[in-house]
C-alpha cells in the first residue's frame, strides 16, 4: 500500500498503467519464476490478480474435470494434491504450501487438472488469468524455462541463492534431454489409415494398438497425410455429441497435421506444442511424417514428474523394461529438492517410486513363476521399512509366508520362494539396488521363511539377545510390508506388540545402543566433526545426527507398542499420544529433517559429479545459518541422550 | 450555506433510484463489493475529517487487485492532531492532498452501485454521510455490512450463541480479528491497507459462514445482522 502513495496524491486504480497494490507485488517478488520480472511487468501482473479464499477441505480441481482458469499461487494455507486409486482409496502425491503454485502444468499443455487439489487449511490465493500466465510463459523465455524444468542460468542461480540448495551442481546443458533428444529420436511409429475409414473402425485399431491418435491419409495416395485423430476428439466430437460412427473419420479429424522435423531437439517441440496448443504433433524427416509425438512423450523422457515416472513403472510389461528407469529417480528428486520440498517429503515420495519398483518387479515374477503356493508377504526392512530412503540405499529385505499344512507341501513352498527370493534380488540388482553387505536379504534362506519361524525370531530377539546381536537386529524392527499378503505383516507387528512390554533389558539394551555412538568428537571451528582418520574435519551426518533420533524414535514406539516405522511418524504419535514432551519431539522432527536435507542434498551433489554417494558432510561448505541449525540439532540430540540415560539409568 | 436545503446531485438521485429496486435475493457472488476505511483526524463527528480514503473492490467474492483506490483529503483545518500521528500521514502530504470537493466524486464514481463493506462501517459513514450531505445534497443509499458483526455473528455461530449482539468490545478490532482467524496482516492505520484487511476477513467470513448454507445477501444480514438495509438510511 505503501508503495502506491509514493507515486500519487489521489488516485482510482482501474486502468492498465495502474499501481497494483503491495501485497501483490511483494508477494510476487518472492517467489520464483516471478522474481525475475521487472518492477514494471509485476506491476502488470499484479493488476491482472485476484484474491480468493478457500476454507479448508475445500475442493479447488478434480482429475480431468477441472478446467483451469487461472493459475493459483497460496498466499497463505496448503493444498494437498492427490489421486484415487482403482480400489477408491487416496494416494497422496504431494502438499503445496505457502508460495508454491498450482494449475501450471495443465495450463501450459492446455489439458485439465491431472491431480485432484483440496486445501488442508484455510487458504488465501492469488489467481493469476491463464492468458495472462500463458503469454508470460511464451513470452519471457527465462519464465518459460523454469516452468519446462530446464536451466536458464539468471533462473537457476537465483532460485539456488535463495532456496538453499546452491549446492545442487548444475548440469551441463549437453547432459539434458530436453536439449539434446531430437523429436526422431523420440518419435513412435506411423499408424495410419484412410480418412475413407469409418470412425468406429479408426477407433477398434486404436485400442487395439493401444494408442491415443491415428493419423489419416487420402486414400489417394498412402504418403499423403491430410490430418489427425485423437483421444479427444472422439470424446468432444463424436460421444458428446452422439454422431453416427459409421461415418467417415474425415468428418472430425483435425487438420492440417503439424509437423516438426526430426532433428529439431525436445525442447523445441515443447515450445511448439505450447504455442499452437496442440499436444499430438508428427514428426517429418526428407518430406515424409516418420511418426507422432505427444507432450507426454517427452515429459516422461524428461523425468521431471514423480507421477509420470510413477506411471511410468507400472506400464512396464518386461523386467528390461523396469531397470533403465530406476536411474531417473535422482533427477525427479533433484526437481523436487529445486521446488523447496522438504526432507520428509522427498524421502516419502523416492520410498514411493522404489515401492512400485518392488511391487512391479515382483507381480512380473509371479506371473513368470506361477501363483505361490501359499500367501506370502515382501517385508521391506530398515530405511525403506522406515521409508527413509535417499538414493540407492542397500537392499534389506525378507520374505514371510502363511506357514504350510503338510511336509509335502513344506518343501514345495520351500524351494519356491528360495527360487522366488533369489530371483527378486537379481532383478532389482539389475535396477541398480546394490546388494546388502549383511545379506540382509530375501535370497538368504535365514530371511525367507515361513510366519512361526519370524514369531520366533522376533520373541529370541526381545528376551534374551546380547547387545552386538541386537544392534544387527535392529532393522527388522522397522519392517513394513512392501507386497504381497498385508495381513501376515500386521499379525507379525501385532506379536512383536505383544511380547514387548515388560522386556525391560529389551529397552535397556536398546538405549545402551543409542548412546554408543556418543564418541569424543572434536570442535572444529565450533562444528562436530570426525577427529581422524580418513573423513577427518568431517561431519557424517547419518551416524552422528541421523543413527540417535531415528533410534531414539524406534525405542519409545516399540515400548509404547506403537505400529509406526517412520521415524517423523514415530515421533509425532509419541507426541500425540502423550508419551513424551510435545517441544521435545517438535526439535527432533525439525533435527532430523534438516539433517535429512543436508543428507540429499549433499548425495545429490556427489551424483551429478559421478560420485559414489556418501554420509560424510563438510562443514566450510555449509552456509552460516545451516551451521547454526545444526548446532542446533546437536543439542536436541544431546538432549534426547539424556532422556535416555535418565529414564534407563546408563551413566 | 445550509446544506439540507441544497438539492440532491444528479448522481445521488441516481444513486438513490438504483437501489429503491434493489433486488437482496440474489447469489452473493452475483454483487459487487466495495470495501472501505477513512482516516480522520479525530472521532469526534463535529470536529473530525476525512484525510484518508482507501478501498478494494469484490467482484466474484473475489478481491480484484486491479482495481483499488486510495486518496489523500486535504482538511480544512491542519493540526497536529493525535490522529495523524497514529497514521503516520505527515503535514506535508497532507498539505499537498486535494480537497473533498475533488476527492468525493471520484470516490463515489468507484463506489458505483456496490455494497459497502467495512469495519465499524457506522464510523465510516456517519462522515461520509456528513461529507456527502454537505457537498450533494444526500447521502447514498447503498447497503452497508459491517465486518465487526458478521465477525461477532461467525464466533457466536461457533460458541454456540447464535444471536447475542451485545455492545462493541476490543476483542472484535480489525487486527484482533484477523489474527484470531489467522489472515495475512497488513500495514495498521494506513486507509489502503485496512481495507485490504477488511476484504480478506469479509471473505473468510462469507466464505466460512457459506459452508453453514449463507448464500444470499439476505441469508447474510440474517446471520450477523451485519449492518443496515437498503432504504433504512
Amino acid at each position: 500500500m505503501v508503495g502506491k502513495k509514493g507515486t500519487s496524491e489521489h488516485e482510482v486504480v482501474t486502468g492498465p498503467h495502474a499501481v497494483a497494490p503491495e501485497v501483490i507485488v511483494s508477494f510476487l517478488k518472492t517467489i520464483m519464476p516471478f522474481k525475475i520480472l521487472s518492477d514494471a511487468e509485476l506491476n502488470n501482473l499484479g493488476n491482472h490478480c485476484r484474491i480468493d479464499f478457500f476454507p479448508k477441505g475445500a475442493r479447488l480441481m478434480t482429475v480431468d474435470e477441472t478446467v483451469i482458469t487461472h493459475l493459483y499461487l497460496i498466499q497463505r494455507g496448503g493444498v494437498k494434491a492427490f489421486l484415487i486409486d482403482a480400489k477408491g482409496e487416496e494416494v497422496l502425491k504431494d502438499y503445496r504450501g505457502e508460495g508454491a503454485y498450482i494449475g501450471a502444468l495443465g495450463i501450459i499443455r492446455g489439458t485439465r487438472a491431472n491431480l485432484n487439489i483440496e486445501t488442508i487449511e484455510d487458504t488465501f490465493c492469488f489467481l493469476l488469468p491463464r492468458e495472462v500466465f500463458l503469454d508470460l510463459v511464451k513470452n519471457n523465455l527465462a519464465f518459460s524455462h523454469f516452468y519446462l524444468k530446464s536451466f536458464s542460468d539468471q533462473v537457476v542461480s537465483t532460485a539456488y541463492r535463495e532456496l538453499r540448495h546452491q549446492k545442487v551442481s548444475m548440469r551441463p546443458a549437453e547432459e539434458l534431454y530436453l536439449f539434446t533428444i531430437t523429436a526422431g529420436d523420440l518419435a513412435k511409429p506411423v499408424e495410419k489409415m484412410s480418412v475413407k475409414s469409418r470412425i468406429q473402425e479408426v477407433a477398434q485399431q486404436m485400442a487395439r494398438l493401444k494408442i491415443g491418435s491415428m493419423l489419416l491419409y487420402d486414400p489417394e495416395n498412402e504418403e499423403d497425410i491430410v490430418g489427425i485423430i485423437t483421444d479427444t476428439d472422439l470424446r468432444t466430437k463424436v460421444v458428446a455429441t452422439g454422431m453416427d460412427y459409421h461415418k467417415p473419420v474425415e468428418n472430425i479429424m483435425t487438420m492440417p497435421v503439424h509437423s516438426v522435423l526430426s532433428e529439431e531437439i525436445c525442447f523445441e517441440v515443447l515450445l511448439k506444442m505450447m504455442a499452437i496448443g496442440i499436444r499430438h504433433l508428427a514428426v517429418e524427416k526428407g518430406g515424409r511424417i516418420i511418426g507422432v509425438l505427444t507432450s507426454h512423450d517427452i515429459m516422461v523422457l524428461q523425468g521431471s514428474s514423480p507421477f509420470y515416472l510413477f506411471k511410468e513403472i507400472n506400464k512396464q510389461r518386461k523386467m528390461q523394461g523396469i531397470y533403465p528407469i530406476v536411474s531417473k529417480v535422482p533427477g525427479i528428486i533433484r526437481n523436487l529438492i529445486r521446488e523447496g520440498g522438504k526432507a520428509g517429503s522427498i524421502s516419502r515420495m523416492i520410498s514411493l517410486l522404489h515401492d512400485q519398483v518392488v511391487r512391479r518387479v515382483l507381480s512380473l515374477l509371479e506371473a513368470e513363476m506361477g501363483e505361490p503356493p501359499v500367501p506370502y508377504c515382501w517385508l521391506l526392512l530398515g530405511s525403506e521399512g522406515r521409508r527413509e530412503q535417499t538414493f540407492l540405499t542397500d537392499q534389506d529385505n525378507g520374505i514371510i509366508y502363511a506357514d504350510p499344512f503338510s511336509p509335502t507341501q513344506k518343501q514345495q513352498t520351500e524351494a519356491y520362494f528360495q527360487e522366488f527370493g533369489t530371483r527378486a534380488i537379481q532383478h532389482l540388482t539389475k535396477c541398480g539396488y546394490p546388494l546388502c553387505p549383511g545379506e540382509v536379504m530375501s535370497s538368504n534362506p535365514r530371511w525367507c521363511q515361513p510366519f512361526s519361524v519370524w514369531q520366533q525370531y522376533f520373541t529370541s530377539w526381545a528376551n534374551d539377545s546380547k547387545p552386538e546381536e541386537l544392534l544387527d537386529a535392529t532393522i527388522f524392527f522397522d519392517f513394513r510390508a512392501g507386497f504381497g499378503d498385508e495381513k501376515l505383516a500386521v499379525s507379525l507387528r501385532n506379536h512383536l506388540i505383544d511380547i514387548l512390554p515388560g522386556q525391560e533389558h529389551f529397552f535397556y539394551q536398546l538405549a545402551r545402543n543409542c548412546l554408543a555412538n556418543k564418541v569424543p568428537l572434536s570442535f572444529f571451528r565450533n562444528f562436530i566433526v570426525e577427529r581422524n582418520g580418513e573423513h577427518k574435519n568431517r561431519l557424517d551426518v547419518k551416524l552422528r545426527g541421523l543413527v540417535p533420533i531415528v533410534g531414539f524414535a524406534r525405542l519409545f514406539a516399540l515400548k509404547h507398542g506403537l505400529k509406526e516405522t517412520n521415524t517423523i511418524a514415530r515421533l509425532e504419535a509419541l507426541q500425540g499420544e502423550g508419551y513424551l514432551p510435545m517441544d521435545l519431539c517438535t526439535a527432533a522432527i525439525k533435527a532430523y529433517e534438516l539433517q535429512m536435507q543436508l543428507r540429499i542434498v549433499h548425495q545429490l551433489e556427489q551424483i551429478e559429479m559421478q560420485q559414489a554417494p556418501d554420509n560424510y558432510i563438510e562443514p566450510q561448505n555449509l552456509t552460516s545459518t545451516e551451521r547454526a541449525m545444526l548446532k542446533d540439532a546437536f543439542e536436541v540430540i544431546e538432549k534426547l541422550q539424556a532422556l535416555l540415560e535418565r529414564k534407563f539409568g546408563i551413566s | 450555506m445550509l446544506h439540507w436545503l441544497r438539492p440532491k446531485s444528479p448522481l445521488i438521485k441516481a444513486n438513490r433510484n438504483y437501489f429503491s429496486g434493489f433486488d437482496r435475493k440474489k447469489p452473493l457472488k452475483d454483487y459487487s463489493f466495495v470495501v472501505f476505511d477513512t482516516e480522520l483526524t479525530g472521532l469526534g463527528s463535529r470536529r473530525g475529517e476525512i484525510i484518508s480514503i482507501g478501498a478494494v473492490r469484490i467482484e466474484n467474492l473475489q478481491i480484484d487487485l486491479g482495481a483499488t483506490y486510495h486518496s489523500y483529503v486535504r482538511p480544512r483545518r491542519m493540526k497536529h492532531t493525535t490522529a495523524t500521528l497514529i497514521h503516520r500521514i505527515t503535514p506535508e502530504e497532507l498539505k499537498n492532498a486535494p480537497e473533498m470537493e475533488e476527492v468525493l466524486p471520484a470516490f463515489l464514481e468507484f463506489l458505483g452501485n456496490s455494497l459497502i463493506v467495512g469495519h465499524c462501517i457506522d464510523i465510516d459513514m456517519k462522515f461520509l454521510d456528513k461529507i456527502c450531505r454537505k457537498l450533494c445534497g444526500g447521502t447514498v443509499a447503498n447497503p452497508t455490512i459491517d465486518t465487526m458483526r458478521l465477525a461477532r455473528g461467525y464466533q457466536g455461530k461457533l460458541s454456540g450463541w447464535y444471536h447475542d449482539h451485545g455492545s462493541v468490545d476490543s476483542g472484535y478490532n480489525l487486527r484482533t480479528v484477523s489474527q484470531k482467524f489467522h489472515l495475512p496482516v497488513f500495514t495498521e492505520h494506513d486507509a489502503l491497507g485496512d481495507a485490504m484487511q477488511t476484504a480478506y476477513l469479509f471473505l473468510y467470513l462469507v466464505k466460512k459462514f457459506r459452508s453453514g448454507g449463507l448464500e444470499t445477501l439476505l441469508d447474510l444480514y440474517q446471520a450477523g445482522k451485519a449492518g443496515k438495509w437498503a432504504g433504512e438510511v
